[in-house]
This record gives structure tokens, C-alpha cells and sequence, in this order.
């Protein structure tokens, strides 16, 4: 659906997207994850048609430009702040772009809207703007709808809310690009992940690879811990400590239980040490930042 | 632009400013209507009640926010990328103001033909009677309307380029205020300064403002103008074209 390739982006002469690649297919959620300045708001704008660019940015086969966005019409997007004219009634910001009334009615239903859509946007809460402009975003049923920070100012019922109406969209063939700090919400729609540090992109891969090569290592408890530890050493075997735990890598795990079996010591617990999905991020980015110093 | 056009519109009915103007312009009218007494009956039906001036600061009060109030809300973004390329948003805009601009000037002429039938502002004068240029009264009406109509998308040319130029709405306001109430006075200082090359100097763009008045007032306008009606048109038609062309290249650079 949605093809980059070689996205170099410019503010003046200094470049703040290098040679950035990558696809979207029909129906998947891809997170977009970096830190601030990264360049992930550029890249959406850029996908948009709102920003300069060399490379190629092609939706459906067909190219965009910054001066032609005609494949754009099936698209929807949240940038930054809810795009909202505060003199218009929340409807009418949603009528200045509706091509089907019936369709707009029910997303007004769906997301919670009914009680205030005809009040002046002006009027409303910051929440209740972020709803407004993730329904502008989701107007007319989009193939592809981008989504910076769209958990922004609302609360618990909204934001589980909003992650089952992008997983019905996206069953529906829609496509994603979500970027949020949020990440465990993010974590919980997204199939694919795409990781941006200062401009470049460092990894792009589905969840569960994701998930899975960044899951190595496993926890272990025995019924004599001082002995386990002190075989375990002896055999080479690397090892550190939590409080109740020996953190062994993956690879040591058959020879570790091997080892202690014999020795008639007994497992207590063995379990995947998995590290949470931030931790896994800020693992990846510092990684990186390493790497770089030492170039 | 069709499109875009159509949004344009629905905003700028859905505004209150818009219709907020128009009210002033007609409270203007009338403090003209009283001012100039009844001697004036004719010139003041030709110049609608003198209204051009008003109706042009009325514009760019409005105008400038029509640029303002998309970067201000963010809507920018959307705009854009919702719109095939960006010079239809521009253009948008800019017909937008024209056809703004010309229902001001209509709603300038019905009101004076209101005031003209009934003798309470001053007495009512034939609209069949021969004024100037040997033509009828309504027609230098129309002619008068017509004339400021084709200033005004000067103005309205200024504004876009403006506006694009400046983010901040209350800068843009006063310069164009000042270029409408204080450009021709500026010029006509200029050319009677009895500067060099007053041939090339006379088609400065701020010439151009003399336009509706020496319209309606040919001899006193003439000698400060010195340009021909038609000329003083060309003028005027040219510059919009360079001011919009301007304005739609600092549009395109924007970052937004």
C-alpha cells in the first residue's frame, strides 16, 4: 500500500531524515518509535505531501509528491494537535470533509461523540478535541490513516476505546502509522514496529520477531542457589543476579539444567526473562547511541 | 478548486466576523450619508456612499485571518494534504476573498439604492439622471463598483502575500491599513516631490489606489495620479498578478 523508499528529508541544508525505507501493507499497524527530535513527526508530514524530499514515497503504486497529493484522498491523519476550526460545531468540522453522511453519523456514535458533536469545538475539553481529530482521521473510511500521539490528553475508557476501534479499522484492510510515547498502549495494537534515531532507521520488523529476539535469556531458581552458582562458574557458564534469580542466556539453558539435575539440585522456577517492551526500546536505542560514540 | 473552493465558503459563512462587517460597512455609510450632506446626492449613489475605502480595510480584516486562523488551529496540515496540490488552497483563498469582496460591493449597492428611495439620509436623486462620463447614474454606479471591485483584488493580492509572509494576523492588518488609507497619499507626495524619471515612477503599485477615486473624480485625480484611468487599470491588474504570483511562490516555500 504505502512504499518509502530512500526518504531523505531537509530543513534548510541540515538532513533530518536519512535514507529511510520502508513499507506498509493492507491492514497493518506499524509503530513508529524514537525519541523527541528524532524526525518521526517529519517523516508523517513528509508521507503527507507537506514536506520537501528526495526519494520516493509511492501510496498504491502511485508516487506523491510535495506539490501532488491527488492519492492522497483516501488517506486520514492526526498530526501533532487535532486540526480543528474552534468556530464550527464539532459536526461541522467533520461535515467540511465528509463524503458520506451516514458513515460520519456513525463514527460520531461510535467514538463517544453524540452529547457534544453539535456544540462549538472551541468549547471542548482537550480529550474531547483528540477524539475530534482522530474521527477527522478516520472520516470516510481511510485505506491509510497516520496517528502522532493520538492517546494525547484522553483517559482510560477513550484510549481502550480508540485501540479497539484501530484494530476493527485495521481487520477492515486500514492501514497504520501510529507514533506515541505511550508505548505498552501502542504495544497493544501495533504488528510491525519501526525504531528512528536522529533520523535514521535503526529497526523495522514485526512484533513477535521483535518480541522474540529480544527475549534471550531466562530466569532460574534452584533449591540450593550458593551450589548452583558456584557450578555454574566452574562450567563457564555466564550468569548474573537478580534478587531472587540467576539470569542465564538462552543458549546456556540446556547445559545449566543439565549440570544442576546432575548434581541433584532442583529447579524451582525457569522462566523467559522478559524484558518489557520499553525496556527492549531503550535497550535497542542506547545499543545504537554505543555504536555511534564508538564510530 | 472546485473543492477547495466549497470549504472556503462553508468556513467563511460559518464565521461571524464575516457578517459582523458588514454591518459596520453600512453604519459607515451612513455617518458618509450625514457628513456629506445632501449636495452630494449624486457623487455619494456613484460611490455607493463612499464605501470603497471602508469596504477595503473591512477585507483585509477579514482576509487576513482567513491565512492566520489555519496556522494558528493547526488546520494547515490538514488542509493540504486533504487538497490535490497547494496552489488550490491558495487560489481557494484567494477566490474566496474576490467573491467575499464582491458580495460587500453588492450589499454596498442595494443599500444605497435603499437610502436613495427614501429621503431620511439625504434627499433621493434619479438613478436615470446623466452624470458622469455622459452616462446614466446607475450605470457609474455599477462602472464605480465595478472599478473598486478590480482595487480591491489588489488589495486582496497584498493580503495573501501578506499573510504568507507574516504569522502574525495583527501586523498584517496594519500594513495593509496602511497601504490602503496612507498608499496613495504616498505616492502622489512621491510624484509631486518633483523626483527624477517620474514616467517610471507613476506605476509604482501604490498609484494604483488612486484607481476608484479618479474614477469618480477624474480632474482632481489626474494631475496627482498622472496616469490614465485605463492606465491606472493595467496598473492595478498587473500588480494583483505579481503580488498573487509572489504570494503563492512564499506559500509554497512555507514549512509548515
Amino acid at each position: 500500500m504505502l512504499q518509502i523508499k530512500e526518504l531523505d528529508i531537509y530543513y534548510g541544508r541540515k538532513k533530518i531524515v536519512k535514507n529511510a525505507s520502508f513499507e506498509i501493507s493492507d491492514g497493518e499497524i506499524v509503530g513508529l518509535i524514537g525519541p523527541n527530535g528524532a524526525g518521526k513527526t517529519t517523516i508523517m508530514k513528509t508521507i503527507l505531501g507537506l514536506t520537501k524530499f528526495r526519494g520516493n514515497i509511492s501510496f498504491n503504486g502511485k508516487e506523491i509528491t510535495d506539490n501532488n497529493h491527488e492519492e492522497l484522498n483516501n488517506v486520514g491523519a492526526l498530526i501533532e494537535n487535532p486540526a480543528i476550526y474552534p468556530f464550527l460545531t464539532g459536526k461541522a468540522n467533520l461535515e467540511l470533509y465528509s463524503t458520506n453522511e451516514q458513515s460520519t453519523s456513525e463514527l460520531i456514535t461510535r467514538l463517544g461523540m453524540d452529547s457534544y458533536i453539535n456544540k462549538k469545538a472551541g468549547s471542548y475539553s482537550i480529550g474531547m478535541k483528540q477524539k475530534l481529530g482522530i474521527a477527522l482521521a478516520l472520516l470516510n473510511n481511510p485505506k491509510f490513516v497516520i496517528l502522532d500521539e493520538p492517546m494525547n490528553g484522553l483517559d482510560i475508557e477513550s484510549t481502550i476505546l480508540i485501540r479497539q476501534i484501530i484494530r476493527e479499522y485495521s481487520s477492515r484492510g486500514t492501514s497504520f502509522l501510529i507514533s506515541s510515547h505511550v508505548l505498552s498502549e501502542l504495544q497493544k495494537v501495533m504488528t510491525s514496529v519501526i525504531i528512528i534515531n536522529h533520523g535514521e532507521i535503526i529497526m523495522n520488523s514485526p512484533i513477535e520477531e521483535f518480541n522474540k529476539s529480544n527475549s534471550s535469556s531466562y530466569l532460574l531458581r534452584t533449591t540450593d542457589m550458593d551450589k548452583t552458582f558456584k557450578l555454574l562458574n566452574e562450567n563457564s557458564i555466564p550468569v548474573s543476579k537478580d534478587e531472587n534469580h540467576f539470569i542465564i542466556k538462552d543458549e546456556y539453558i540446556d547445559k545449566s539444567q543439565k549440570i544442576i539435575f546432575d548434581h541433584q539440585i532442583w529447579l524451582i522456577e525457569l522462566a523467559p526473562n522478559e524484558l518489557t517492551f520499553e525496556q527492549n526500546i531503550i535497550n535497542i536505542l542506547q545499543k545504537k547511541r554505543g555504536e555511534n560514540n564508538a564510530n | 478548486m472546485y473543492t477547495e473552493l466549497r470549504h472556503e465558503l462553508y468556513k467563511l459563512i460559518h464565521r461571524k466576523l464575516p457578517w459582523l462587517v458588514i454591518i459596520i460597512m453600512i453604519l459607515f455609510m451612513i455617518i458618509m450619508g450625514i457628513g456629506m450632506g445632501s449636495d452630494y446626492g449624486k457623487l455619494l449613489v456613484m460611490t455607493s456612499y463612499n464605501s470603497s475605502q471602508i469596504i477595503l480595510l473591512l477585507l483585509v480584516i477579514v482576509g487576513s485571518t482567513i491565512f492566520s486562523m489555519e496556522f494558528q488551529n493547526k488546520t494547515i496540515l490538514t488542509l493540504l494534504y486533504r487538497s490535490k496540490n497547494k496552489s488550490s488552497v491558495f487560489l481557494a483563498k484567494f477566490f474566496t476573498l474576490i467573491i467575499y469582496s464582491i458580495l460587500l460591493h453588492v450589499i454596498a449597492m442595494i443599500v444605497t439604492i435603499i437610502f436613495n428611495m427614501f429621503p431620511l439620509i439625504n434627499n433621493p436623486v434619479s438613478l436615470n439622471s446623466i452624470y458622469k462620463y455622459h452616462q446614466y447614474l446607475f450605470v457609474n454606479m455599477l462602472m464605480t463598483t465595478g472599478v473598486d471591485i478590480v482595487v480591491s483584488i489588489l488589495i486582496i493580492s497584498l493580503i495573501c502575500l501578506t499573510s504568507c509572509l507574516i504569522n502574525s494576523n495583527t501586523i498584517v492588518i496594519v500594513i495593509n491599513a496602511i497601504i490602503i488609507f496612507m498608499g496613495s497619499g504616498l505616492s502622489s507626495n512621491l510624484l509631486n516631490a518633483n523626483v527624477r524619471y517620474v514616467n517610471i515612477v507613476r506605476w509604482n503599485p501604490l498609484n494604483m489606489l488612486n484607481l476608484t477615486t479618479q474614477y469618480y473624480n477624474y480632474s482632481t485625480y489626474h494631475l496627482t495620479s498622472m496616469l490614465s484611468n485605463i492606465q491606472l487599470l493595467m496598473g492595478t491588474i498587473l500588480y494583483a498578478m505579481i503580488f498573487l504570483l509572489l504570494g503563492y511562490f512564499v506559500f509554497r516555500k512555507k514549512k509548515f
